[in-house]
């Protein structure tokens, strides 16, 4: 696939999602930590587990990046069979989304969360944009970086991108849901 | 007392007098980034912190606790968005005093102004032994600073915060803590 291409996708992606969640800086602290069930996340946990995610990601992303060398030719990016499985199990197809379980340190729920959860959010992404800016200078395929969960496995960087991206589209979708919940909830009680 | 003493007792003495009274509970924001901060604060009980956030942590730049003054300064001295985040520690009490109630009070004659002056050449030398505590490399050096002008900050503020303060780990100040 073609970098710039997938660059611009991804640029793309991450901008509706810095959108979606500018929107809920609107919404009250409460409706902010509602969650529909016991076991279910509210919006801040669905932002906060991005967050963990992000912590690990955009410094690793960065700190590979920096040391690869400058490749303006390699303007094809190849996925990984490892990163089109990850990519493919995370990504919502159609709106639609397979439940999963989450490694416990990335599980936000019941934790006490405020309303920084959204600027650090929305600050993480516009390091994403960043970091996507500065990638069309380097070889997606041949530059590789750790994963959160395994340190036996590298994936490409291209990969990490999609992988990284494909999953904060997931859970901004979920946090969607949420407020669509918390909406028809309200408007019951008017 | 010095004037700048002079000036800050006198505007503690107006604000707990013609002050708002401000509740707040733990944890409660006093201000957020990217609003304006339009007052001055005298806490009157509990405790504040001054945060600024990065994509990846909080970092404490600020301290207070009874008796201190507190605001988002950038903001209410140039009118701008702040950057800052001004949080509870704990529930507290403050008394407000607007900007243009502050200005009042520190325009009213020449000796005030004077004061004024006086305070913010004192602002200028903290800012300064500020800038130094965070360059000096050790961090037992980091912690003996700031305990020699706050001899009681551990007693006002959680650990986790002061550690941030001092550019540390909880980990790390727990460590020189006990050595």
């Amino acid at each position: 696939m073609n970098r710039n291409t997938l660059i611009e996708e991804l640029k793309k992606v991450t901008s509706d999602l810095i959108s979606q969640a500018a929107e809920f800086k609107k919404l009250s602290i409460k409706e902010l930590n509602y969650r529909a069930s016991a076991d279910s996340w509210s919006i801040l946990e669905c932002l906060e587990h991005l967050n963990r995610y992000g912590d690990f990601y955009l410094v690793e992303i960065e700190k590979r990046m920096l040391a690869a060398p400058v490749d303006k030719e390699a303007d094809q990016f190849r996925p990984g069979r490892l990163g089109n499985y990850f990519t493919d199990m995370i990504r919502p197809k159609e709106g639609v989304v397979k439940k999963m379980k989450s490694p416990k340190n990335m599980n936000p729920l019941h934790s006490e969360l405020g309303p920084t959860v959204i600027d650090r959010f929305l600050k993480q992404q516009q390091r994403m944009l960043q970091l996507l800016d500065q990638a069309g200078t380097v070889n997606l395929t041949k530059t590789k970086t750790a994963i959160s969960i395994s340190n036996l496995i590298k994936l490409r960087l291209g990969d990490t991108f999609r992988f990284v991206i494909y999953h904060n589209q997931r859970h901004l979708l979920q946090a969607g849901k949420v407020r669509k919940n918390l909406r028809e909830m309200e408007g019951e009680k008017v | 007392m010095t004037p700048a003493e002079k000036i800050t007792k006198d505007l503690i003495l107006a604000m707990s007098g013609q002050g708002k009274t401000l509740d707040v509970e733990r944890n409660e924001f006093i201000i957020q980034a990217g609003t304006i901060e339009r007052h001055i604060y005298w806490i009157e009980s509990g405790a504040v912190r001054a945060f600024y956030l990065t994509e990846l942590e909080e970092h404490t730049i600020r301290l207070g606790y009874k008796g201190s003054l507190i605001t988002s300064l950038s903001s209410f001295l140039k009118d701008i968005p702040s950057e800052l985040y001004l949080q509870a520690i704990r529930k507290t009490r403050l008394k407000a005093l607007s900007k243009t109630e502050f200005l009042k009070f520190i325009g009213d004659d020449k000796e005030r102004l004077r004061q004024y002056n006086a305070m913010l050449e004192d602002l200028l030398v903290q800012q300064l032994e500020r800038e130094i505590d965070l360059l000096t490399y050790s961090p037992v050096e980091r912690l003996q600073r700031v305990l020699k002008r706050s001899p009681h900050l551990f007693q006002e503020v959680p650990a986790k915060y002061i550690a941030s303060y001092l550019r540390m780990s909880p980990e790390t100040l727990s460590r020189i803590q006990k050595s």
